[in-house]
């Protein structure tokens, strides 16, 4: 078993959320022309029950696009975009949602978005961090989120969520990135920051 | 309405319960009803196998299904009369060299199955698609739904005649179903 994460150490790793979703909303607002707000990260160590259910609700239609991460961390990025924000985010984009082309820009999203989000990640840690191509799937969010913390969970009972939120100013358009470490690695992590268990 | 969650086991007696597993994805929702004694139950499997040390039973195809079995019989259920609905295991994300924990949670579970002989009367597993699945214990009903489309039976209501269960009950739940928009069961 993985000892629980105190409270020094789920600061630290909201804190490089923080500044990794901060990228990723640089990026954001550039690409769009608009202002992005990023809303306080949160770093939730759950058993994976409760860490799904943080997610959202369980049967809300979403759009999730994850890639793995391979490297000094092996992990997986995903991001969580409600189905009616997609819809949204390809308008802005002057894309039709649901059609290949949709799901083609918001797969460039997350891809763009992603990488931001793992050069912000990587400065503060130092870490080497090699993202493999980004999958996009559009279902019921408990059904992403579970399948994805099975692969990443082992048999601990136990998943660490860093949840990271960022709002397009003025749309009803925002997207979740989370960030699920494979159990084992969450070491890897703190490490750098010398927070290591 | 009782949410089974990742990993948890619940079983009712209780005609007026609902035991539901929402999205489903490479999970399973394994559900065993005994109609005979009004009894229902469904395990939220996430993984084939177990290790020492691992986490709650429910969460291991290899230690759900006998603690599963276990809790059903606590609550008078007799293994003859089980019938077994299987849903979930799909395959969510084509990632390069991921493995394939929905098929592999399927076989586990299938395997366990015919260990203690019991037989799989409806299943909706496989493909890409996330599913939530709903029992209700008292009509003794399963449906399954996926994503954007609405809900199908997957076993139906008993049959009048075959069951010595309360009716009164039975028909409340029926009831409820049909709020559900669930299709009511033969009677």
């Amino acid at each position: 078993m993985i000892p629980p994460l105190n409270d020094m150490q789920l600061d630290a790793l909201r804190e490089l959320a923080n500044i990794a979703s901060g990228t990723a909303a640089t990026a954001l607002s550039q690409m769009l022309g608009r202002e992005v707000e990023l809303n306080v990260p949160r770093a939730l160590a759950l058993p994976l029950a409760d860490a799904v259910d943080a997610c959202g609700p369980p049967e809300a239609e979403v759009s999730g696009v994850v890639f793995p991460i391979d490297g000094d961390l092996e992990a997986l990025v995903l991001l969580l975009i409600p189905a009616e924000h997609a819809h949204a985010l390809c308008a802005m984009l002057g894309v039709e949602a649901g059609t290949d082309v949709g799901d083609s820009a918001l797969c460039e999203i997350g891809n763009i978005l992603g990488t931001s989000y793992l050069n912000g990640l990587a400065a503060m840690t130092g870490l080497a961090l090699l993202p493999s191509p980004p999958t996009l799937k559009s279902d019921m969010l408990a059904a992403i989120v579970s399948s994805l913390l099975a692969a990443t969970s082992g048999i601990d009972d136990l998943a660490l969520v860093l949840d990271s939120e960022l709002d397009v100013s003025g749309e009803a358009c925002s997207i979740s990135f989370l960030l699920l470490p494979t159990v084992g690695q969450i070491d890897g992590l703190l490490a750098p920051l010398g927070l290591a268990g | 309405m009782a949410s089974v969650r990742m990993g948890e086991i619940a079983v009712s007696r209780d005609p007026a319960e609902e035991l539901v597993a929402l999205g489903l994805g490479s999970c399973i929702g394994l559900t065993i009803l005994d109609r005979g004694a009004g009894v229902a139950g469904l395990a939220h499997v996430v993984l084939p196998e177990s290790q020492p040390g691992a986490g709650p039973a429910g969460k291991f195809a290899d230690l759900a299904i006998p603690e599963l079995i276990r809790l059903l019989h606590s609550v008078g259920a007799v293994d003859r009369r089980f019938e077994t609905v299987l849903v979930g295991g799909a395959r969510m994300f084509e990632m390069s060299g991921g493995l394939d924990i929905g098929a592999r949670n399927e076989a586990a579970v299938r395997a366990a199955l015919s260990h203690y002989r019991i037989s799989v009367r409806a299943a909706e597993t496989g493909g890409n698609m996330g599913r939530t699945v709903r029992v209700f214990v008292g009509a003794g009903i399963v449906t399954c739904r996926s994503g954007g489309t609405s809900a199908v039976t997957l076993l139906q209501g008993r049959s009048a005649g075959r069951s010595e269960a309360q009716p009164a009950a039975a028909a409340a739940a029926g009831a409820r179903a049909n709020l559900a928009g669930v299709p009511r069961g033969r009677r």
